[in-house]
C-alpha cells in the first residue's frame, strides 16, 4: 500500500463517516456541519484526482456559501426535532427497499464488463496540463454564449430572491445615521425671543 | 501533480493537530466536578426564558442567497484569471459583459435596499 | 487557437431584449409610483422592437452562430414571433388586474421578459447546454412569477410545487442528455443526430437516455403522467400569471420537442413514437374526463390544457413533416385561444374579487353580450367545433396521425374530443341560459376591449381562412428541417 492509497483511504473513510453523520445526527445543525466535513473530504478526493478547479469550487461555493444558506434555512424553519422523527418506522420499509435497489444497481453496474473496460485505455495527463487553464480556454471562447446565459440566470436569481423576500418592516425602530449627521441646530432647537419679566 | 499538494496536506494535518490537541489536553488535565447547577443552561444568571433555537429573520436568508450568487461569479472569474493572456481581448470583453449583467443586478439590489439592515 | 469571432447578427433580437430588460430593471428603481405605467409602456415597446428585429432579419436558410450553438431558422423566427405576440397580449390583458392586486411591480414585467428571453434561447438552441440554460431561465422566472403574490398561501404553495417538480424534470433531462453525450460524444444536436444515424452509438445507452429525455420533456409540457403540477399551478397562481404559464411556455415546449427529439433523435422515431403515444392517450383521457368534474374554471382550463397537449403530441408523434407543421399550427391556435379565454376571466375579476369559479360565468350574456360572445368563440375553438381555428388545428393533427397509419389513435382522439366538448358547451350554457348572480356589466379599459375583440376575431377569421397560418407553419418546418 503506497502513500496515496493511505491518504485516499483516510479521505474516503472520513467522507463515509461524515455522510453517515449527516443522516444520523439528531440535530439538524450538526447534520449541516457534518455535510461541511463531507464536502471538504470530497474536495480532497477530487484534488487527488487532479481535478483542482472542481475541488476549489466545491470548497468556495458549497462550503463557503451553500452551507451558510443551509444553516440559515435550518435555523429559520424552527425545526421541531420530535416531529421530524415521527413516522420513522413507518417509512423505514420503503426507504430500506429503495436503498436495497440502489445498492443492487450499483453492484450490477460496477461489476459489469463495461465498467471495468472504462478506465483501461485512460492515460494519466501529462504534467504540464492544467485543467483550470483548459477549462478557461474553452469557457471564454467556444462556450461564450452559454457563459453569458449563465450570468443572465444569476441576474434572474438576484431579482427573484429580492422580489420574494425583501419587504419593508413597519415595526423597526431604525435610525439612519446619514440623516442624523445631516441634522442642523435649527432642526432641533428653536430660539424664540421672549421678553424677560424684568422688562415689563 | 498530486505530489505538489503534500504541503497542503501537511498543513491540514498540523491544523487538525493543533485544533484537537489543545482542547484534548484541557479535557484530560483539567479538574471536572460537575453538579446539576453547573450543567444547567443559564442566561446571565437568570433562569432560561425560552428555547435557544429562535427563528431567524428571513433577511439572513436573503443575504446568504445574494452571497451565493456573487460567490458563483467568483468561481467563473478564477479560470478567467488563469487564461486571461491566452484568451486575449475577446475573453476580456466576454467577462466584462458577464460582469456588466451582474452589475445591473447589483445596482438593483443596492437601490432596492436589500443591502441595508434596518 | 482556432477561434473565429461569432456572427452576432442572428442573435440581435436576443441581445436587444436583454439590454432593454436591464434598462427596464434600472428604470423601475427610479420611477415613482404614479409613473409606473412607464415600465409597462417600455415593456411593450421592447416587445415591438424585438419583433421588428426578428421580422427584418428573416432569412430563408438556417444560419447558425456561436459555433453552431445558436441556430436561426424560419421555425425559430416564427415561434419567437408567436411567443412575443402572446407575451404582448398577456401584458395588455393583465394590466388592470395587476394594478388592483399590487402585482404591477417592475419585477413582474422584468420577470416576464426574462421568461421570454428563456423561450427565445430555447427555440434557437442547437446545443444541449444552451437548451438546458434556456429552460432554466424560463423555469426560474416562472417560479418567481407564480410566487410574486407573497402573502397568498396558495400561490406560494403552487410555486413550491412547480419549483420541486421543475427541478426533478431538469434532473431527468440532464441525466438523459448525459447518456446521449456518453453514447455519441457530442452535445451539438446536429452532431448527435449524425452519430445516431451512422449507427456507431450503443443503442442500449441511447434508448436509456431517450426514456429520461421523454420523461423530462413530458414534465415540462405538463402531460400525463407528469401533469401533477399543472392544475395546482393554474389554480394557485394569480390569474395574470396563469395566463402566462398557459401560453408562451407551450411554444417553448414545442420547440424543445422539435429540437431534441426530431432534430437530435429523428432517426430513432420508432423508439420514441410508442412512448409519446402512451403519454398522448393518457393525457387526452385524463385531461378531458377530469375537466368535467371541476367547478373552478382555472382548474378546468388546466385539465383542458393537459388534453390539448395530448393532441399536440399527436402531430409530433406521427413523425412526418406534415405532422410537425400541424403540431406547430396546433400550438399557435392553442395559444391564441387560451389568451382569449383567460383575457375574459381577467376582465371579470375585479378588485378583491377573483372570478375563478364556473358559477361566476352565469348569465354573462345578460351582463355583457359581447364578452359572452367572445367567450363562446373561445370555447368552441377549444372544443374544436367548426368556424374556429381550434377545429382546423384538431383536424390537421388528426389527419397527420391518420397518414402515419395510427387509425385507432385517431378514433380514440375523436371520442375524447366529444367528451371534451361537453364541458366547453357547459360553459356556454352557463353564460346564455342561466340567470346572473350580479347583473352589473363588465367594465374594461379600451385597449383590453379592443384586444379581446381582435383576439376573438382572429380565432374566427383563422377558423374560416386557416390557410395562411398553415402555410406559414409548413414553410417554417420544411425550410428548417430540410433547408
Amino acid at each position: 500500500m503506497d502513500f496515496t492509497t493511505v491518504i485516499f483511504s483516510a479521505f474516503a473513510l472520513t467522507l463515509l463517516g461524515a455522510g453517515m453523520g449527516v443522516i444520523l445526527s439528531r440535530n439538524p445543525v450538526h447534520a449541516a456541519l457534518f455535510l461541511v466535513l463531507a464536502f471538504f473530504t470530497g474536495a480532497g478526493l477530487w484534488m487527488m484526482l487532479e481535478a483542482e478547479f472542481l475541488a476549489i469550487t466545491l470548497v468556495l461555493v458549497y462550503v463557503g456559501a451553500v452551507m451558510v444558506l443551509f444553516l440559515f434555512v435550518v435555523m429559520m424553519l424552527n425545526v421541531d426535532l420530535d416531529r421530524l422523527r415521527e413516522g420513522f418506522w413507518q417509512h423505514l420499509p420503503l426507504g430500506a427497499g429503495v436503498a436495497l435497489i440502489m445498492v443492487a444497481e450499483m453492484v450490477l453496474v460496477v461489476s459489469s464488463k463495461q465498467f471495468s473496460k472504462l478506465g483501461a485505455d485512460l492515460q494519466p495527463a501529462s504534467e504540464t496540463v492544467s485543467n483550470t487553464r483548459d477549462l478557461g480556454m474553452q469557457l471564454y471562447t467556444h462556450y461564450v454564449y452559454p457563459f453569458e446565459l449563465a450570468s443572465v440566470i444569476l441576474l434572474v436569481a438576484i431579482v427573484a430572491a429580492i422580489a420574494l423576500t425583501l419587504r419593508k418592516r413597519k415595526d423597526s425602530k431604525h435610525l439612519d445615521p446619514a440623516q442624523q449627521v445631516l441634522v442642523k441646530a435649527s432642526d432641533r432647537l428653536r430660539i424664540v425671543s421672549m421678553r424677560s419679566e424684568g422688562d415689563q | 501533480m498530486v505530489q505538489n499538494y503534500l504541503a497542503v496536506l501537511l498543513f491540514i494535518l498540523v491544523g487538525l493537530g493543533v485544533g484537537v490537541i489543545a482542547p484534548l489536553l484541557g479535557w484530560i488535565l483539567g479538574p471536572r466536578r460537575p453538579d446539576p447547577q453547573k450543567n444547567s443552561p443559564y442566561e446571565c444568571g437568570f433562569e432560561a426564558f425560552e428555547d435557544a433555537r429562535m427563528r431567524f429573520d428571513v433577511r439572513y436568508y436573503l443575504v446568504a442567497i445574494l452571497f451565493i450568487l456573487f460567490d458563483l461569479e467568483i468561481a467563473f472569474l478564477f479560470p478567467w484569471a488563469v487564461v486571461l493572456k491566452e484568451v486575449g481581448l475577446f475573453g476580456f470583453v466576454a467577462m466584462m459583459i458577464f460582469l456588466g449583467i451582474l452589475v445591473v443586478g447589483f445596482v438593483y439590489e443596492w437601490v432596492k435596499g436589500a443591502l441595508e439592515w434596518d | 487557437m482556432t477561434f473565429a469571432f461569432p456572427n452576432l447578427v442572428p442573435v440581435l433580437p436576443e441581445i436587444f431584449l436583454l439590454t432593454a430588460l436591464c434598462a427596464i430593471l434600472i428604470l423601475d428603481l427610479f420611477v415613482s409610483e404614479a409613473n409606473r405605467f412607464l415600465v409597462y409602456a417600455f415593456s411593450q415597446l421592447t416587445l415591438v422592437v424585438t419583433a421588428g428585429l426578428l421580422v427584418m432579419g428573416a432569412t430563408g436558410a438556417p444560419i447558425s452562430t456561436f459555433e453552431g450553438m445558436f441556430i436561426d431558422d424560419p421555425m425559430a423566427r416564427t415561434l419567437k414571433i408567436f411567443a412575443i405576440l402572446a407575451v404582448a397580449l398577456m401584458l395588455a390583458y393583465s394590466r388592470s388586474y395587476n394594478s388592483s392586486r399590487g402585482l404591477s411591480r417592475g419585477e413582474f414585467y422584468v420577470l416576464v421578459l426574462f421568461a421570454l428571453l428563456g423561450i427565445m434561447v430555447m427555440v434557437s438552441a442547437n446545443h444541449f447546454l444552451v437548451l438546458y440554460l434556456g429552460l432554466e431561465l424560463l423555469s426560474l422566472s416562472l417560479c418567481a412569477l407564480i410566487a410574486l403574490q407573497r402573502d397568498a398561501v396558495r400561490a406560494t404553495e403552487a410555486a413550491m410545487k412547480y419549483f420541486v417538480l421543475a427541478a426533478l424534470a431538469s434532473g431527468m433531462l440532464l441525466y438523459g442528455m448525459s447518456m446521449l453525450y456518453g453514447a455519441t460524444g457530442s452535445l451539438q444536436i446536429p452532431v448527435v443526430a449524425s452519430v445516431i444515424q451512422s449507427g456507431t452509438a450503443d443503442p442500449a445507452i441511447l434508448v436509456f437516455g431517450l426514456v429520461f429525455i421523454v420523461a423530462g420533456l413530458s414534465f415540462k409540457l405538463g402531460v400525463v403522467p407528469f401533469h401533477m403540477w399543472v392544475p395546482d399551478v393554474y389554480e394557485g397562481a394569480p390569474t395574470a400569471v396563469t395566463l402566462f404559464v398557459g401560453s408562451a411556455p407551450k411554444i417553448a415546449a414545442f420547440a424543445f420537442f422539435m429540437r431534441l427529439l426530431v432534430g437530435g433523435m429523428g432517426s430513432m422515431v420508432t423508439d420514441w413514437q410508442p412512448m409519446l403515444i402512451i403519454v398522448s392517450v393518457l393525457s387526452m383521457l385524463l385531461g378531458n374526463v377530469t375537466a368535467i368534474a371541476q367547478t373552478n374554471i382555472k382548474r378546468m382550463l388546466a385539465y383542458s390544457t393537459i388534453s390539448h397537449m395530448g393532441y399536440l403530441l399527436l402531430g409530433i408523434l406521427s413523425g412526418t413533416d406534415a405532422g410537425y407543421s400541424s403540431a406547430m399550427f396546433y400550438v399557435a391556435s392553442y395559444v391564441l385561444t387560451t389568451l382569449g379565454g383567460f383575457g375574459i376571466i381577467l376582465l371579470m375579476s375585479r378588485e378583491g374579487f377573483e372570478a375563478d369559479r364556473l358559477e361566476d360565468l352565469k348569465g354573462l350574456n345578460k351582463r355583457s353580450p359581447w364578452y359572452a360572445f367572445m367567450m363562446l368563440v373561445v370555447m368552441i375553438s377549444m372544443a374544436g367545433i367548426p368556424v374556429s381555428v381550434g377545429f382546423f388545428a384538431k383536424l390537421s393533427v388528426l389527419s397527420a396521425a391518420l397518414d402515419a397509419g395510427l387509425t385507432w389513435l385517431v378514433v380514440f382522439a375523436v371520442l375524447m374530443s366529444l367528451i371534451g366538448a361537453f364541458y366547453y358547451l357547459r360553459v356556454i350554457k352557463l353564460m346564455y341560459m342561466d340567470e346572473p348572480a350580479d347583473a352589473a356589466p363588465l367594465i374594461a379599459d379600451t385597449d383590453h376591449r379592443v384586444l379581446i375583440s381582435v383576439n376573438g376575431a382572429a380565432i374566427l377569421a383563422l377558423g374560416i381562412l386557416p390557410q395562411p397560418l398553415i402555410d406559414l407553419c409548413t414553410m417554417a418546418i420544411t425550410q428548417s428541417l430540410r433547408g
